[in-house]
Order: structure tokens, then C-alpha cells, then sequence
């Protein structure tokens, strides 16, 4: 199976991956998988799980969304924050989990929505977390 | 002639500031390397975001997202960036000097000013200008949550058509030894459309999506640079400041020696006199 180079790009960090096989993101449309010689596009990337497959292994990433660029040189995602499913304290993330709830209980209006998206983001922490 | 004690006491506590300003001068080196780090690391994620954005805008419509929105500008909003502490050369007074002017120009009732760090909320409170927003005691541990933090209330501010411009002044840093205070507008959006660069691409889920969610971004990762860019020059001015004032009191310790010295040598003249007429008297 052909591989292919895949780079997480964050304002504060990079991850490089050589040899990929697989990637699947969190599409704004729905999951959806890249696989090496794709076409050349740019996919919008929703709050979600990163599953990566590099020499038969697979690893979990947690992402808040961003954007998946393909070329035919390499997958480039650039994402606002990526964290390792092994690297998140669960503790923390079951802690930004109930305040997430409840602001979203407590607030309305515009704040509400981002409340929303915060609770989102908590929940999916907490999901890759457990793999 | 100052007597002996004073000129003693006086070399003490220059030695003594000598310490601190060295000790300063070390920290400060410390953290401007960590802060140009930073500034690497954040530079493809936003070059590529720019890169992408400059591929879309060709064929999206302006009218789309109000962030893109160019206005008759009746009100402006200043973002103004210094740093919370003070002790770093002409930092904070150029950024504050030249923000000034520019809002002095349009008048200080039309424009609003965002504050970040306290040199910048300290000196418009006191001279009363229009502040919206002053973000404080965050540059210890500044990261990137700072950045999205005080993107959306700038943005928000936007949007709700408070303003019709908002322009940034910060600290670009250029080198060590030198920083460049710059404006830059941040909103409405500006970009030289280049038509060359369009190939075939997929976009999913449309282009309109993908520049939607794009442009926040953007200003947040825009955002980021500012803080990044004006916390890497505060330490280098910090840095130069003083490694000057740690050269300057190496030069009053040596002029305050040669003084002291001298009062020395003529105490022990004058003692010296003293004994020998002394001496002579006695004789007879």
C-alpha cells in the first residue's frame, strides 16, 4: 500500500508523520478518509477525532477544527489545536466538561452558541481521550 | 569634596543595581529566545492559512461575510499593544507616541481604543480615551487562547458595526537590536488577489463554507502574531535596555573609584600635614 507525508499544522506546534497510509477527519460534512495520491482539495474540519494509520498502527488526535489541505506533494492539516489521545488528562477534560455544562445552561443569546461549541469541544476531548 | 562614607555608599548601591540590571538582562535573553520560537512555529500554520485564503477570495463574493465588509469609515477602533511592565528602553513610549498621533488626528471622540497590557490601559485611562476592552497580567503565561480571546472581542465589536475599521499597532520585531512600530489594519479584511495561483482544487463543503470558517481564523491566528511579535521585541528592547544600563553603571563605578580614591589620598595628605606641623610644633 502506498504512503503518503501528513503534516499537523497548529499556531503552536507541528507534528510531522511520515508514512501514512490512512487519515480520517472530522469533515464539517461528515467523516471522510484520505488515502495516498487523493485529488488536491481543501476540506473544511469540524470539532473531532483525528485517526491516523502509519505502519499498521493506528493513533487518536483530538482536534477543535481547522482545515484539511491536500496537494500531491503531502496532506496538510491545519487545525486551531491537536492533542494526542494518550497526552489528554482526562481529569482536566472531565473538569472543562462540567463547566461546559453549565454555562450552557446558564447563558443564552450569542453566548449560548459559543458555550455550545465549548461543550462540544469538552465532550470530544473526553471521547478521544478513552481510546 | 564629598567625604569618604558617601562616595563608599554610592558604589554600593550602584554594584548592587548592577546585579539586578545583569540579572534582568539574562531573563530577558531567556525569554525572547523562547518568544522567537514561538514566532516560527505559528508562522506556516498562518502562512499557509493566508496562502488559501488569497486562492478563495477571487471567486467569493465580498458581500458574503461581513468580516469582509469594506464600510464608509466614520469610526475607527486602535488596537494598541505594549507590555504590562515598563524597564525595556522606548518600547512602550514609541508604540503609545505613535497610536496617539493617529488617534489624536482622526479625534479622540471617534475613535475607540482596545488596551492590551497595562502601559497601554494606564496611559489612555489617565488622558481619557474611549476604552472598550483592556487585557491585562496576561504575558507570563501567554498562549494561544489569549490570542482567540481578545480576537473576539475585537471581531464582535466589528460585527455589531460599533466600528468601521479596526488598525492595529504593535512592536514588529525585526532583530534583536531592533524593533519597528507599525499599524496594520486587521479589519476589514485586505488581500492582493492573486488570479495566477487558482488550480484545479476540490473545496468541501463549498467554497463559501470554507472561506467562512476560514477568515476567523485567520484574525485569530493574526491575532496571535501581534501578541507573539510585541512579547519577542519587548524582551529584546528589555534586553538591550539593560545591557546599556549594566555598561553605564560599570562606567559610574569606575568614575565613583577614581573619586573615591582621590578623597583618599587627600584625607591622608591632610592627616599627614597635620602630624608633621603637629611635630614640628612640638620641637619648638
Amino acid at each position: 500500500m502506498s504512503a503518503f507525508t501528513l503534516e499537523i499544522v497548529t499556531p503552536t506546534q507541528i507534528l510531522e508523520a511520515e508514512e501514512v497510509s490512512y487519515v480520517r477527519c472530522p469533515g464539517t460534512d461528515g467523516s471522510f478518509g484520505i488515502m495516498a495520491s487523493h485529488r488536491e482539495a481543501v476540506i473544511g474540519l469540524d470539532v473531532g477525532e483525528i485517526k491516523i494509520t502509519q505502519g499498521g498502527k493506528d493513533s487518536f488526535y483530538a482536534t477543535s477544527g481547522g482545515f484539511a489541505e491536500i496537494t500531491k506533494e503531502k496532506v496538510q492539516l491545519l487545525v486551531e489545536t491537536v492533542e494526542k489521545a494518550d497526552e489528554i488528562d482526562s481529569g482536566r477534560a472531565e473538569a472543562s466538561l462540567t463547566r461546559a455544562k453549565g454555562r450552557v445552561s446558564g447563558t443564552d443569546g450569542s453566548d449560548s452558541k459559543r458555550a455550545e461549541t465549548a461543550l462540544f469541544r469538552a465532550v470530544n476531548r473526553l471521547r478521544v481521550s478513552k481510546r | 569634596m564629598a567625604n569618604l562614607k558617601d562616595i563608599r555608599d554610592r558604589i554600593k548601591s550602584v554594584k548592587s543595581i548592577q546585579k539586578v540590571t545583569k540579572a534582568m538582562k539574562m531573563v530577558a535573553a531567556a525569554k525572547m529566545r523562547r518568544a522567537q520560537e514561538n514566532m516560527e512555529q505559528a508562522r506556516p500554520y498562518s502562512s499557509r492559512l493566508t496562502e488559501i485564503i488569497q486562492n478563495l477570495l477571487p471567486d467569493v463574493d465580498r458581500g458574503l461575510l461581513p468580516l469582509l465588509n469594506v464600510r464608509e469609515v466614520k469610526r475607527v477602533a486602535y488596537v494598541v499593544v505594549t507590555s504590562d511592565k515598563g524597564l525595556a528602553g522606548s518600547f512602550n513610549s514609541s508604540v503609545l507616541r505613535k497610536s496617539q498621533n493617529e488617534i489624536d488626528e482622526l479625534g479622540k471622540e471617534n475613535v475607540d481604543v482596545f488596551c492590551i497590557g497595562k502601559k497601554a490601559r494606564d496611559h489612555y485611562k489617565s488622558r481619557g480615551y474611549t476604552i472598550i476592552e483592556s487585557h491585562v497580567d496576561f504575558w507570563s503565561n501567554l498562549n494561544f487562547n489569549h490570542a482567540i480571546k481578545i480576537g473576539n472581542g475585537i471581531v464582535s465589536y466589528f460585527l455589531n458595526g460599533n466600528v468601521d475599521e479596526i488598525r492595529v499597532v504593535y512592536n514588529q520585531f525585526v532583530n534583536v537590536a531592533s524593533q519597528m512600530v507599525l499599524t496594520e489594519q486587521l479589519l476589514p479584511l485586505e488581500y492582493e488577489a492573486d488570479q495566477n495561483t487558482v488550480v484545479d482544487r476540490l473545496y468541501e463543503p463549498s467554497k463559501d463554507d470554507i472561506v467562512k470558517s476560514l477568515v476567523p481564523r485567520h484574525l485569530n491566528v493574526q491575532m496571535w502574531k501581534y501578541l507573539l511579535e510585541s512579547y519577542a521585541s519587548e524582551q529584546a528592547a528589555r534586553m538591550v535596555a539593560m545591557e546599556n544600563a549594566t555598561t553605564n553603571s560599570e562606567d559610574m563605578i569606575k568614575d565613583l573609584t577614581l573619586e573615591f580614591n582621590k578623597a583618599r589620598q587627600a584625607t591622608i595628605t591632610t592627616e599627614m600635614l597635620e602630624i608633621v606641623s603637629g611635630a614640628e610644633a612640638l620641637k619648638g
